[in-house]
Formats: structure tokens, C-alpha cells, sequence
């Protein structure tokens, strides 16, 4: 395959190419914590004890992930403390679609959620598969094994819920409401950085020709289901539908927020500041020993 | 029609798999069974369930447990004393399954090539 | 099978659905089983807040992972408590939204503060662990089968509440003292976790006729003390001078009595405590909440099945 040929160590990228990997990784780590935040909030109050435990796990994984991720943006000197807990909200990069607060008992959110998060998120870790930087190529595989049960469990349960007229009616009303923030998932960061990011072959597919993927499977999907997509606004490059390609007000990836980032990120980091911590506290060791 | 067959040794011990027969109905199913898987193992208690009812779910389709560092759910990761016996009990069948795990994990990866 | 002949088998592991076991019996032991269930999924939505107040990535991890292990035994319980035909696994949760469902005192209590988290995942789970040890010798089967697979689990919750007490006790100055406070408030708590001494009740002389419980009360409470004191004062929290205890010269221990709150002990086994409305009534929306997802899935359960109906609770 065409492999552009491999960056050097962390400590032997050009400034460019360090910003290029920052912007990278910021948009790998933050969308995995925050998306896993969010699955918390589920737990001891899924419908059933069983999709507690599910939803749970896949909470974890993406945890385990952001962790991974963090870590290699640590190579460049920064500590879990300032990437995580010290960290100004104004500057994370993670989608808004992963901020949304969930309104209570609103399972179809958290599917729909899901479903279109981890449809993109597999999409860009094969994009992945074959950086050009391989602290992040050496870590796909692990990650992405863990992903097929995330996109079944969605899929599994979109299916379900679209079988009776109520869960059909959630599943519209969570699609209309999380596609736009959706679409933020393939916004660049910055759109130099997120060309140099191309060029040096970090990643094998561009944002927008990642998107056009993901339409391709989410749309039908929603379309068999019964959920219709006729209302979203999606981006006059996907052929289906001819309107403006139009982002909510708060993209993420270039650090605007909606106000619920900014209360969430105060209530993550309380236990933090109230007992003055300087240091975040490892348990498991790290991920070049484990 | 297929039954798949569970044996229990003794009582209060877990029923496992032990074979199958074929029958026409459930009842037939444990009157075969009875003879088929019982007439010499010890046996305290036999169940039978259709084949086709069974659902499965093996390492070809699932990353049992995950791929990524999981250690924090494993009591071995918490490297203190522990403080009373059953803790130690506990820790002891923790290490164990890992272990199991982890032996099972290389031999796959061996196997599986990629 | 009469009651006498239960008394007189009643050993571990001994009754499995398949026996005709009398009504006495089956009762006692869905009492007893739904209660510790529930004590599963209301400890878990006490501590559910502190996943996401936990400091650091790897203690989000482990918060997470302790939870939802707690949903899990939940599960288990009441599949055993299921198993014994008298009530379904929905009314066991509806009951418990509803506040008739009774679990342990110390779940009553509302938790504020991460400091606050050590004194459940170590002290009250250490105990609930001794006295789950004990059970994996139930008398009613899949009660103990799920003994086996909550005590393989339970030795992870236990350390990591000692991980996090020996993070607090050796931090900063301010964080010894709030954890210190924090032990002062919730180690009476933590001492009528195993109720009053030479407890008389008639539960609990039944339970232990039929094989049920297989330790009581006073034994399992000594035995408690003698692991946790030491570890306690190894982390260097001091035991506060009340409730007294006193240690008699063949190791037990005996727990003054009237030093201990009894009246709101007993306000809380009947749900009445501030606390209890307060979990109780927050847990009872969540479920709530989602009604309509499990009446999606019956609806496609009628449909794959044919039928609605709940199987016979075996």
C-alpha cells in the first residue's frame, strides 16, 4: 500500500508536524472521554440490568481509549493533569455531539448517540490503520477490535425500538435533534492543520471524503428503519440531498462549546479541585509496559 | 430433533454440558438422556434443552473481556494485603482467571496469525 | 417437602427449584434475597455519582467498572431470589421503586464528597464480603451460585476502596482530615450494618434452621472488626471513642449497644429515614423514566415469542 514513509519519535517532529499530530490526537482523545462521560450518566438507570452492564462496558472501552490517546499526547511532555483535569474547557476539541446532556430516560438519545458516533469512529480509525506516525498505527488494532460490539449493540437496539410507533417516534426526534451536532464529528479543527494532517499521511482519508462514508451507511440505515433524514441538513456533497451544509453554532473541534461542555467539565474536575490535586493518580500501568 | 444435555454431579454443583440426543419431545429427550449420560458418571441432576434454542457467541465474533488494558477491574492491579481471607480468595480466583485469559489470548493470537 | 424435612437436610447447596420446597421456606428465602439484591442496585446508585467525580482517568475507569459490577450482582440476585416462584424480577424493582423494597442501612444515607467514597467501597463492602463468603454455603442453590460469582468479583471493590483510603490517607493534610471526618460519621453506620447484637429476631432464627444464613450476626460483626480495626489504624484514621467497643479475651468484640442509634436504625428499616425517600424517590424516576423502553421490548418479546406472559419464575 501507499504508505507515506513513517515520522519520526515524538521528540524529533518539526513543530509543524507536532501541531499536526496535537490536533490529531485532541480529536481522538477529547471525543472518547467525553463520550464516555456522557454513557456514565447511564448507568444504574439503563431500562434493564443487563443493557446497564452493556452500556457500561462500552463506556469503559471508550475511556480506555481516550486513555490510550492521552497518553501518546504525553510523549510531547504533557501530563494527564494538564490534558484532562487542568485543562481550560474553552480549549477541548471534541465534538458537540458528544456533549449533549441526555434528558432523563431518554434511551433513544443514547443509541442514536452511539450509533452515530461509532459509525464515524470506525471510519476514522481504519483511516488510521496506516498512519504515517506509528505511536497511533501501533495502537488501532486494540482499539478497533473493541468497536464491532459498539456498532452491533446500536444497531441492535435502533432496530428494536424502530418496531413500535413510540420508539420509532424517539429514535426521529433524537435523530433530528443530534444529526447536526453529528456532522461536527468531520469539522476540521483548523483547516491548514487539518491539511497538513492529510499530507503527511497521519491519517489515509480527509474529513470530507470520511463524512461522505459515513453518510453512506448511516443515511440508508435510518431511511430502512423508518426514521426519516428528508429534514436534515446534510452537506451538498452527499448526492441524495441538495442543501446547505450548515453546522450548529458550536462545532467542538474548534473549541466552541455549547454551555452543558462547560457544566459537565466543572462537575468532572469537582472532586479534582476541591481537594486541591496537582496530580492525577495511576492505577494501571502504562500503556508502552502493559 | 436435537436436545443438548447438562449433567449436575451433586447437589448445589453447576450443571455442564455433557452431550446431546435426539428425541421427538422434551420428555423423551430426558428419558433418553438419563440412559445415554447417566447410567454411569454420578449424577444428581440432568436438564435438557432443544439445540436450535441455543444461541452462541465464540472468539470468532467476540473480543471476550476486550482488547485494551482492563487491569482495573482485576483485584491483583491493587497491590495491597489483603484484609481478610476472603478478599485473598477472591484476589487468588481473580489472578487465576487472568491468567487463563491471558494463556488463552497468546494461544489464539498464535493461531490467528494476524 | 414439609418444613420439618427442610430443617432437617438444610445443608449448603441442598434446595434447587426443581424440590417442592414448602411456602415457609420460599418466602424467608425471597426476603432475604430480594433485600440483598436491592442493597446491590441502591449502593450502586449511591456511589454512581463518584464516577464521575473520581480524580484521574484510571480511578474513572475502576468507579465505572464497580458500579456496573454491583448492577451485575443485582442481576444475579435476583435471578435467585426469581428462581424461587414467588415473585418476578419487575415486581421485586417495582417494589423497591416504590419503597416497600427494603435494603441496607448504610445505602440510606446520602454521599456528598469522594472522601465519603472509601467508607462504602472499603468498610461496607468488606463487610458485605464477609458476610457473602458465609453464603457461597446457602441452602438455596442459585443463591449460592451467585455467591461464587459476586465473592470472585468482590475482592476487585474492596481493594480498590482500600486504594483510594490509602490515596486520601497519604495526600495532603486537608484531604487526612476530611477523610478522617468522614469515618467519624460512617463508622456507627458501619457497626449496625450487622444489626444489634444478639439479634432474637425470628427471621433470622428461621433463616438459619433452613440453611439460609450460615453465621450470625455476632460472629460475622467479630470477625469484621478483627480484619478492618488494624487496617483502619494502619492507614492511620483513629476509631472513634463511640460506639465503644470492647474486646473480650477469646477475640470477640462487644459493641456497646446504646452508643449506637437505634431509633434510626430501625426508621430506616422501614424506608422512613430522610435518606431512604431521598434514594428511594431518585431511583424510583429513573426507572420510571424508561418504562416505555421496556415496553418496547416486550412488545418484540410478544412478538418473537408469541406471548407476554412472564415465564414461570424458573
Amino acid at each position: 500500500m501507499a504508505v507515506k514513509e513513517s515520522l519520526p519519535a515524538p521528540d524529533e517532529l518539526t513543530d509543524e508536524q507536532q501541531e499536526a499530530v496535537e490536533h490529531l490526537l485532541y480529536r481522538l482523545a477529547d471525543d472518547e472521554f467525553v463520550v464516555a462521560e456522557r454513557y456514565t450518566e447511564w448507568q444504574v438507570r439503563s431500562p434493564t440490568l443487563e443493557s446497564d452492564l452493556a452500556l457500561a462496558n462500552i463506556a469503559q472501552d471508550e475511556l480506555g481509549h481516550a486513555r490510550l490517546w492521552y497518553d501518546l499526547l504525553e510523549d510531547f511532555g504533557y501530563t494527564e493533569s494538564e490534558l484532562v483535569w487542568e485543562r481550560d474547557p474553552s480549549e477541548w476539541r471534541h465534538s458537540t455531539l458528544v456533549e449533549q446532556p441526555f434528558a432523563e430516560g431518554d434511551w433513544a438519545d443514547a443509541i442514536v448517540r452511539s450509533y452515530l458516533y461509532d459509525q464515524a469512529e470506525y471510519i476514522r480509525l481504519e483511516a488510521l490503520e496506516e498512519s504515517s506516525y506509528p505511536r497511533i498505527r501501533d495502537r488501532i488494532q486494540k482499539i478497533i477490535q473493541e468497536e464491532d460490539y459498539h456498532r452491533e449493540h446500536a444497531e441492535n437496539w435502533m432496530s428494536r425500538l424502530a418496531e413500535e410507533k413510540q420508539g420509532l417516534e424517539r429514535l426521529q426526534t433524537a435523530f433530528d435533534r443530534l444529526f447536526p451536532y453529528a456532522l461536527t464529528l468531520f469539522a476540521p479543527t483548523d483547516e491548514d492543520v487539518e491539511d497538513r494532517i492529510d499530507e503527511l499521511g497521519l491519517r489515509s482519508d480527509p474529513l470530507d471524503v470520511m463524512r461522505e462514508e459515513w453518510l453512506d451507511v448511516v443515511v440508508p440505515f435510518f431511511e430502512d428503519l423508518g426514521v426519516s433524514v428528508d429534514d436534515a441538513e446534510l452537506p451538498e456533497q452527499y448526492d441524495v440531498h441538495h442543501s446547505e451544509f450548515d453546522l450548529p453554532e458550536h462545532v467542538g473541534r474548534d473549541q466552541s462549546h455549547t454551555d452543558a461542555w462547560f457544566d459537565l467539565q466543572e462537575e468532572f474536575t469537582h472532586t479534582y479541585q476541591k481537594l486541591d490535586r496537582h496530580e492525577a493518580n495511576r492505577i494501571m500501568k502504562d500503556p508502552d509496559e502493559a | 430433533m436435537i436436545w443438548e444435555v447438562f449433567r449436575q454431579e451433586n447437589a448445589g454443583d453447576y450443571h455442564e454440558h455433557c452431550g446431546n440426543v435426539h428425541a421427538p419431545d422434551r420428555e423423551m429427550a430426558l428419558m433418553f438422556a438419563e440412559v445415554q449420560h447417566a447410567r454411569r458418571k454420578p449424577t444428581n441432576s440432568l436438564w435438557v434443552a432443544p439445540k436450535d434454542e441455543i444461541g452462541e457467541v465464540d472468539t470468532e465474533d467476540a473480543k471476550f473481556g476486550g482488547t485494551t488494558d482492563k487491569s482495573y477491574r482485576w483485584a491483583v492491579t491493587y497491590d495491597f494485603e489483603a484484609a481478610a481471607s476472603e478478599v485473598e480468595e477472591s484476589t487468588d480466583e481473580q489472578a487465576e482467571a487472568d491468567r487463563r485469559r491471558k494463556v488463552q489470548q497468546e494461544k489464539q493470537e498464535a493461531q490467528g496469525g494476524d | 417437602m414439609d418444613i420439618e424435612e427442610v430443617k432437617r437436610r438444610a445443608g449448603p447447596r441442598e434446595f434447587s427449584p426443581k424440590d417442592d420446597l414448602p411456602e415457609e421456606y420460599r418466602k424467608a428465602a425471597t426476603r432475604m434475597i430480594q433485600f440483598h439484591a436491592n442493597s446491590e442496585i441502591m449502593g450502586a446508585y449511591l456511589e454512581r455519582p463518584f464516577i464521575r467525580e473520581a480524580p484521574s482517568l484510571d480511578r474513572k475507569l475502576a468507579c465505572s467498572a464497580k458500579v456496573q459490577d454491583e448492577i451485575g450482582h443485582g442481576q444475579l440476585l435476583y435471578r435467585a431470589a426469581e428462581s424461587l416462584g414467588l415473585k418476578t424480577r419487575d415486581e421485586m424493582l417495582d417494589e423497591l421503586a416504590n419503597g416497600e423494597g427494603k435494603f441496607l442501612n448504610c445505602f440510606h444515607y446520602p454521599m456528598e464528597s469522594w472522601v465519603e467514597t472509601p467508607m462504602i467501597a472499603f468498610f461496607v463492602d468488606g463487610a458485605a464480603m464477609r458476610r457473602q463468603a458465609t453464603l457461597k454455603r446457602t441452602s438455596w442453590e442459585p443463591y449460592a451460585h451467585a455467591m461464587d460469582k459476586v465473592c470472585f468479583e468482590e475482592g476487585f471493590h474492596v481493594k480498590h476502596g482500600e486504594a483510594i483510603l490509602h490515596e486520601l490517607m497519604t495526600g495532603s493534610k486537608k484531604e487526612q482530615e476530611m477523610t478522617q471526618e468522614a469515618f467519624e460519621v460512617w463508622w456507627p453506620r458501619i457497626i449496625q450494618f450487622f444489626g444489634p447484637t444478639n439479634d432474637k429476631s425470628t427471621h433470622h432464627g428461621f433463616a438459619s434452621e433452613v440453611g439460609l444464613k450460615q453465621m450470625g450476626n455476632d460472629e460475622l460483626r467479630t470477625a469484621f472488626l478483627n480484619a478492618y480495626i488494624p487496617k483502619a489504624e494502619k492507614y492511620g484514621l483513629e476509631i472513634p471513642d463511640e460506639p465503644r467497643i470492647r474486646k473480650n479475651d477469646d477475640g470477640t468484640y462487644e459493641v456497646v449497644e446504646e452508643d449506637l442509634d437505634w431509633d434510626e436504625f430501625f426508621t430506616i428499616a422501614k424506608n422512613d429515614y430522610d435518606g431512604s425517600h431521598q434514594q428511594i424517590n431518585g431511583r424510583q424516576k429513573a426507572q420510571e423514566a424508561v418504562d416505555w423502553v421496556r415496553e418496547v421490548l416486550d412488545e418484540h418479546e410478544a412478538r418473537e415469542f408469541g406471548s407476554t406472559q412472564q415465564q414461570a419464575a424458573d
